[in-house]
């Protein structure tokens, strides 16, 4: 890590994007879901700007859109979550999906189990939990798209970034380029 | 071949707050309930209360003696960490912050002091108190936390 070295244990940011959530979508703007992701995206755009001017200080410029995706796949994405992104696809026409199979932040989720009911019930109560699961989730992914967008704006890619989830904790982002 | 699966060892396990709010129960093998949970939880967390200032109280050595009702700092006071009838063992942990870990399993089960540990600090605090999900202070039933409680009680029998 470039600079000092100084750390902070990753328990602090797992609470800090907790509370984050938490006030936003629950305390500040309980009615209003869509004000309170914009919200947190926005402070996620700012962040990215920030850490991606940090990590591509030794690099030349980028030759082509799709080797700064790259970059956020591999590198900046080691550098913030300690792993590389699973899959990247492309339509070769602006459209970018990553695919994280163990999101790390949300690998700690998981809802109540549903109190034990007859056995042909287990299969429907399942699904029923990974699917509220799935939607809670959502919520704290608005930060990572905020963080993402961010980064590639400052990398000179201008773009939206949309997430979705899928079964916890896999989830996949939309990089859409702007031409 | 299907494998014959022994006997579980372990029989049940209860997660109590500061305020005696039982936050989690989970049961392996148990043959006879004869009280409802309700009573039940009252009973063990009143049983446990009792018992720790019970033994502060009465430590030969003296030293520094926990105040009565207030969480104790590890190596604060004399607590009790088991006890062994002919037909059960429970063994006892309580966290710095209040937390209290019962234990219930086969009396020839040995000293489960690190296993409660690696409980509360590598399961309970990992998949319930990291959850965003999970509001303080409630019951829980994290899918998360059974099923790696489950795995890792495997291991211990």
């Amino acid at each position: 890590m470039p600079g000092g070295g100084r750390e902070v244990a990753e328990s602090c940011v797992d609470s800090l994007n907790l509370e984050l959530v938490a006030t936003y979508c629950k305390r500040l703007h309980p009615n209003k879901p869509e004000l309170a992701a914009r919200r947190i995206e926005a402070i996620g755009y700012q962040v990215g700007l920030q850490l991606a001017e940090r990590y591509t200080k030794e690099r030349p410029r980028f030759a082509d859109h799709l080797e700064a995706i790259k970059f956020i796949c591999k590198d900046f994405w080691a550098e913030v979550f300690r792993k590389q992104v699973d899959n990247l696809k492309t339509n070769h026409r602006g459209v970018f999906v990553l695919q994280d199979n163990k999101f790390r932040w949300l690998t700690r989720i998981s809802v109540d189990s549903a109190p034990p009911g007859e056995a042909a019930q287990m299969d429907v109560n399942a699904a029923a939990n990974a699917s509220r699961a799935s939607q809670a989730a959502g919520q704290y992914l608005y930060f990572p798209c905020g963080l993402i967008r961010g980064a590639l704006t400052n990398l000179g890619v201008a773009c939206a970034v949309s997430a979705e989830v899928s079964t916890l904790p896999a989830c996949s982002f939309v990089v859409r380029v702007k031409v | 071949m299907a494998a014959i699966a022994s006997t579980p060892r372990m029989r049940c396990l209860y997660i109590f707050n500061r305020d005696g709010v039982c936050l989690h129960y989970h049961v392996w093998l148990r043959p006879l309930t004869t009280l409802s949970p309700h009573q039940d939880q009252k009973l063990m967390f009143g049983l446990l209360f009792s018992l720790k200032s019970f033994t502060a109280k009465m430590d030969p050595v003296g030293g520094n003696k926990g105040n009565l009702g207030a969480p104790n700092l590890p190596g604060q006071g004399c607590s009790f960490h088991s006890f062994r009838t002919n037909t059960y063992k429970l063994s006892f942990m309580e966290s710095p912050s209040g937390i209290k870990l019962i234990l219930i399993t086969d009396p020839r089960m040995g000293d489960l002091r690190d296993a409660l540990k690696y409980i509360y600090s590598n399961i309970y605090v990992e998949y319930v108190v990291k959850n965003p999900l999970y509001t303080p202070g409630q019951p829980f039933k994290c899918e998360l936390f059974n099923a790696t409680l489950d795995q890792y009680v495997k291991t211990l029998q």
